[in-house]
C-alpha cells in the first residue's frame, strides 16, 4: 500500500487537483451557465500563489487563501461584464477569458517568468492537507446537489423563465456560479503549484479545458461523483497507455469520441441505470408486479398507457 | 387591485403592444382575448416583470411595481402562470409544489400545501411522480399549484387551456373559477374565448397590440359576433 502511494504520488496530487479543476466547469454547467472560466482562474491561482511564496514567502495557506479570494472576485467582475450572454456566446468569452490569461503570463516579464514561467516555489503543504481541502469541497458540492439548494439549482437550469415567475434571482444565481467557478479554479491552480513547486504557460493552457470538459462529459456532468470518475480515469489512463507507446494518444481520443457517443449521461449515469435495473430485477424477484401476476392468472389485461409503475422507478435524470 | 395603465412593449422594431390599460380586481378573473400576435402574452409578460415595457406603468394597490424584477414581482403577490404547461418535469410534483413556495413564508407553508392538495387532490395522490408523467391537464393542475403556493394576491395565466382536450379544459377553467373565488384577482389570457367567456367577470379584446373592447363578460357574449369579426380581420392581418 505505501509502496504504491509514493510511486504513484504525482498522479494521486494531480487527480485532486485534476478534480477540483473538473468541478470548476462542472459546478457553473449545472447551473447552466455554459463557462469555461475555471480554467483562466487555475492560472491565475498557479501564478498568484507561486508569486506569493516566492517573494512574499507566505506559507501554503495563506498562498491558496489569498489565490480563491482573487479568483473568485476576478469571477463576480468577469460574471457581471458576461452573465446576461448564454450558451455558445457565454462559453466563447470565458474561453477568451482562459486565453488572455495565458497571454499575459507569457508576457507578464520578470513577475510571471515569461515563456519559462515560475520554478521553486517551495512550502510546506502536505499531502495530508491537500486531501482535506479536497474532500472539504466535494463536500460542500455534494451539499448543493441535493435538498433546497439541489431543487433550485435545477429550476435554474432546466427553465430559467418559469424559476424567475417563482420567485428565483437568476442574477444572484448566475453569479455565484462565476464565484464558485472562479474560486475553485484558483483552489486547483494554487495547489497544483505548491506540490509541482513549478507553473508555466503551457501547464494552464486550452488544454485546460479539455482536461477539465473531458473528464466531466465521460465522467458524468450532473453529479460530483461523475467529475471524482472522470478525474480518476483521466489523470490515470495516459500513465496507463504509455505502455503501448506511439499509439496512446489516438487510443485516448477514441476511448474520449465513444464515451461522448454511447454515454450521454457519463459513466455515472451508467451506475445509475445499472443499480436501478438490478434493484427492479431482485424487487420483481421477491414479489411479481400486478400485471405480471395478473398474467399468471390467465387474467390478461396490460393497460398500454398506464405509465405509473414506471413513475415510481424514473431516476430524476434528465 | 393591479392596474396597468397605457403599457407600451417593444421588440426591437416591433411594437407588440400599444398602450393597453386594464384592471385587475380581487375576486374577479379579468380575461384577454385576442389573434395570434394581438400582444396578450406580452401583456402578460410586461406585469410579470418579464418583458419591461417602455412606456406605461404596473401599479399594485398603488405602488409601482413596473421596473422592479422579476423575481421581486413575485415577492409582491404577483405570479406568473406561463404558457404551455410548464413545469420542472425531472422533479416530483412534490418538488414543482416546494420550488414554487420559494418566496412564501415558511410557517405558512405546510397550510398552504394542505389548502393547494385540497383543491388539486391529484397533486397529493402523485407527490411523489415525477411531474413530466402527468397528464397534459395534471401537469396544467400542478402549474396552478405551484403558483399558489406562492400565495400570490393577483395571478397571470397564460392560455390554461392550450393544447388540452376540450372535456379537460372545462374542468381546467372552473378551478381558474375556484381560485378567484378564494379572493385572488386573475388576468387570464385565453385563445379559447368560448370557454374562456364562461368563468371571467370581465372581458378585454386585443387587436394589434391596442384595446378594442372593454366590458362585463355578458356584454361581451351578445357582442359575440362583433369580437368574431374583429377577430377574424385581425388574423387575417396579421398574414
Amino acid at each position: 500500500m505505501m509502496d504504491f502511494y509514493d510511486s504513484n504520488l504525482v498522479l494521486i496530487q494531480a487527480t485532486c487537483t485534476g478534480l477540483i479543476l473538473a468541478l470548476s466547469i462542472q459546478v457553473p454547467l449545472r447551473m447552466g451557465v455554459f463557462s469555461f472560466a475555471g480554467a483562466g482562474s487555475y492560472g491565475i491561482g498557479a501564478y498568484l500563489a507561486a508569486i506569493l511564496v516566492i517573494e512574499q514567502e507566505v506559507s501554503a495557506f495563506v498562498a491558496i487563501g489569498a489565490a480563491m479570494l482573487a479568483t473568485a472576485v476576478i469571477g463576480l467582475l468577469l460574471g457581471l461584464l458576461i452573465f446576461k450572454l448564454n450558451g455558445l456566446y457565454l462559453a466563447m468569452a470565458t474561453v477568451a477569458f482562459d486565453l488572455i490569461i495565458g497571454v499575459i503570463t507569457i508576457n507578464g516579464g520578470e513577475t510571471t517568468g515569461g515563456s519559462t514561467g515560475l520554478y521553486g516555489v517551495i512550502t510546506d503543504f502536505t499531502m495530508g492537507q491537500m486531501f482535506a481541502l479536497t474532500v472539504i469541497v466535494l463536500a460542500l458540492v455534494a451539499l448543493s446537489e441535493v435538498g433546497r439548494t439541489g431543487r433550485r439549482v435545477d429550476a435554474v437550469r432546466d427553465d430559467p423563465e418559469l424559476a424567475l415567475s417563482m420567485g428565483i434571482s437568476l442574477r444572484r444565481y448566475r453569479l455565484t456560479a462565476f464565484v464558485v467557478s472562479g474560486a475553485l479554479g484558483g483552489l486547483a491552480g494554487a495547489m497544483n503549484v505548491l506540490v509541482r513547486s513549478a507553473i508555466g504557460p503551457l501547464d494552464i493552457g486550452f488544454g485546460l479545458i479539455v482536461l477539465g470538459l473531458t473528464m466531466i462529459i465521460v465522467g458524468g456532468s450532473r453529479s460530483w461523483k461523475g467529475a471524482v470518475i472522470g478525474a480518476i480515469i483521466f489523470t490515470w489512463l495516459p500513465d496507463i497507455l504509455t505502455a503501448i507507446g506511439e499509439w496512446q494518444e489516438l487510443v485516448y481520443g477514441i476511448i474520449v469520441a465513444l464515451a461522448a457517443v454511447f454515454l450521454p449521461r457519463g459513466i455515472y449515469g451508467v451506475l445509475v441505470d445499472l443499480n436501478k435495473w438490478l434493484r427492479r430485477r431482485r424487487r420483481e424477484r421477491r414479489d411479481p408486479p400486478p400485471a405480471v401476476a395478473a398474467e399468471q392468472a390467465g387474467d390478461i389485461d396490460p393497460k398500454p398507457g398506464d405509465v405509473r409503475e414506471f413513475a415510481l422507478n424514473e431516476e430524476t435524470v434528465p | 387591485m393591479l392596474e396597468i395603465k397605457d403599457l407600451h412593449v417593444r421588440y426591437g422594431k416591433i411594437e407588440a403592444v400599444r398602450g393597453v390599460s386594464l384592471d385587475v380586481t380581487p375576486g374577479k378573473v379579468t380575461l384577454v382575448l385576442g389573434a395570434n400576435g394581438a400582444g396578450k402574452s406580452s401583456t402578460l409578460k410586461a406585469a410579470a416583470g418579464l418583458e419591461p415595457p417602455v412606456r406605461g406603468s404596473v401599479r399594485l394597490d398603488g405602488d409601482d411595481i413596473t421596473r422592479l424584477a422579476p423575481h421581486k414581482v413575485v415577492r409582491r403577490g404577483v405570479v406568473l402562470v406561463p404558457e404551455g404547461r410548464r413545469v420542472f418535469s425531472p422533479l416530483t410534483v412534490a418538488e414543482n409544489l416546494r420550488l414554487g413556495g420559494y418566496t412564501a413564508p415558511k410557517q405558512a407553508y405546510d397550510e398552504t400545501l394542505a389548502r393547494v392538495h385540497e383543491m388539486f387532490p391529484i397533486l397529493a395522490d402523485r407527490a411523489n411522480g415525477a411531474a413530466g408523467l402527468l397528464s397534459g391537464g395534471e401537469q396544467q393542475m400542478l402549474a396552478f399549484g405551484r403558483a399558489l403556493m406562492s400565495q400570490p394576491r393577483v395571478m397571470l395565466m397564460d392560455e390554461p387551456s392550450m393544447g388540452l382536450a376540450p372535456v379537460v379544459v372545462d374542468s381546467i377553467l372552473a378551478k381558474v373559477r375556484e381560485m378567484a373565488d378564494s379572493g385572488i384577482g386573475i388576468l387570464m389570457v385565453e385563445q379559447n374565448a368560448d370557454a374562456g367567456l364562461d368563468v371571467a367577470d370581465h372581458v378585454v379584446a386585443i387587436a394589434r397590440g391596442e384595446v378594442v373592447f372593454s366590458g362585463v363578460a355578458g356584454d361581451a357574449r351578445s357582442h359575440a359576433s362583433v369580437l368574431r369579426a374583429f377577430l377574424g380581420e385581425a388574423a387575417l392581418a396579421g398574414q
